[in-house]
């Protein structure tokens, strides 16, 4: 290992080096196990740096980049990476072993990835989980809020209330209010699917951080507090008690 | 009841993103409701950061739009081994960013259109602040040596080179460069970040 070229792994995943230094830094890294382990873990760190900065992008941004992808060719995978290849099999082996059935978890309704990209306030819970973020996820916080009738009230006639309507991929639809003035939702749960013994609902308030517990969804409504403009409501089924993260994919996303 | 439960759990793997990744491929196959997803998890990232470096608003959209296709394009390309779908795009974008920055500094178009510190503080204030990932990113940039961090930031949300930072700074080469180094491995223990 060369010294001084190995030092330049942070300066590398910064892009603070020249065009010329950065070829001849990507031909030493072939050869560098250590160096290539080091630029990993940094790059990762990097992202964290970029994931902090996350701004909604102009709404108009998504139309344009969607169409473009129809006039946009793909590059094909670099062939012969068999190693890739089996992965990739392994993969998709996975994904069909969880797809669910069709009659438990019916097709997502249309309008749900439009939801989830639009409602890019900030980046979606996805993005921050697949950076680990969920590690660092609020603590413990189970306090399910026992709403009174007048704090729905409340916010569901707000002169700013919101109300966003989805099925749910376990039957029924939820629907949730929110007032961004009084930073609370409702959210309020019709026909869904009854869960086997040891298994609840769980509502969670989703932010570019992370996930956090709004409580269990033991009866129909729930009001959800500390809202911030961009954050999403989820609902997953998780064992009896709660989580302190989800441990599932959602039944439904909604925006607030 | 004896619904079938759904064990696709979100954080199966704890290094891994099973969605992001498992998304990617599915992009690489041509499949455009994946990438709807994909953007819908990517675009606030991508633009923030290039936004950060360019600043200015209209190109910072062009080159947002640049990355996220260059997303769908190259997803083939994407390899879950070596490491997180989120790093590889953010890599994209900020790399993107910089090329910007280089060509427009080479060109001197940058000084004229250059933004006052104003624009700045709209950005602070857009920036997602409450997030926990945010003051954790704050906390650990805290936790640097101010030449660790003024380099680092200098380098990442600036877009300077080294030997640019190293000016800026009125220190050597070789110290920017080894100060980024140490302040980035220092950043990545306080984060726990797995790789």
């Amino acid at each position: 290992m060369r010294d001084d070229l190995h030092v330049l792994t942070g300066s590398y995943v910064l892009d603070a080096i020249s065009d010329g230094e950065r070829e001849e830094f990507e031909r030493h890294l072939q050869a560098c196990l250590s160096c290539d382990a080091e630029v990993r873990g940094l790059r990762e760190t990097a992202a964290r740096l970029a994931l902090a900065r996350t701004v909604a992008p102009p709404a108009r941004m998504e139309q344009r980049v969607l169409a473009a992808t129809y006039q946009t060719r793909q590059l094909p995978p670099v062939a012969g990476d068999h190693l890739r290849t089996a992965r990739e099999r392994r993969r998709v082996q996975a994904e069909r072993v969880f797809a669910p059935r069709p009659a438990y978890w019916p097709p997502r309704p249309a309008s749900w990835p439009r939801r989830l990209a639009v409602a890019a306030a900030a980046a979606s819970v996805a993005a921050a989980v697949s950076l680990g973020v969920a590690q660092l996820s609020t603590q413990h916080q189970l306090d399910t809020v026992r709403a009174s009738g007048a704090e729905i009230a409340r916010v569901v006639t707000a002169p700013d209330a919101h109300v966003a309507t989805a099925r749910t991929g376990a039957r029924g639809s939820v629907t949730v209010v929110t007032s961004a003035a009084l930073r609370e939702s409702v959210v309020s749960a019709t026909g869904m699917a009854a869960l086997a013994a040891g298994r609840v609902y769980q509502v969670w308030v989703m932010s570019p951080a992370g996930a956090r517990s709004a409580g269990l969804l033991t009866g129909t409504q729930l009001l959800a507090s500390a809202v911030a403009p961009g954050d999403r409501i989820g609902i997953t089924v998780e064992p009896a008690g709660g989580t302190t993260r989800p441990t599932t994919t959602p039944v439904a996303v909604l925006s607030t | 009841m004896s619904r079938p439960e759904r064990r696709h759990a979100l954080h199966s793997e704890p290094d891994q993103e099973p969605d992001l990744s498992a998304l990617l491929a599915q992009v690489a196959r041509g499949d455009h409701r994946a990438f709807e997803l994909v953007y819908g998890e990517l675009a606030g990232p991508v633009y923030g950061v290039v936004r950060q470096v360019l600043r200015d608003p209209a190109q910072s959209e062009e080159v947002a739009q640049e990355v996220l296709l260059e997303i769908w394009r190259t997803a083939s390309r994407f390899d879950p081994d070596r490491g997180s779908a989120a790093a590889w795009a953010l890599t994209i974008a900020h790399r993107r960013a910089v090329d910007r920055v280089r060509t427009e500094s080479a060109s001197s178009r940058r000084e004229q259109k250059a933004a006052p510190d104003l624009v700045h503080e709209q950005d602070v204030a857009e920036v997602v602040t409450t997030s926990l990932e945010c003051q954790r990113v704050r906390r650990c940039l805290d936790s640097l040596t101010e030449l660790q961090r003024e380099s680092i930031k200098l380098a990442y949300y600036r877009g300077y080179s080294y030997p640019q930072v190293a000016q800026l700074l009125g220190v050597a080469l070789g110290t920017v460069k080894t100060r980024i180094r140490d302040g980035l491995i220092r950043m990545r223990d306080c984060m726990e970040v797995t790789w």
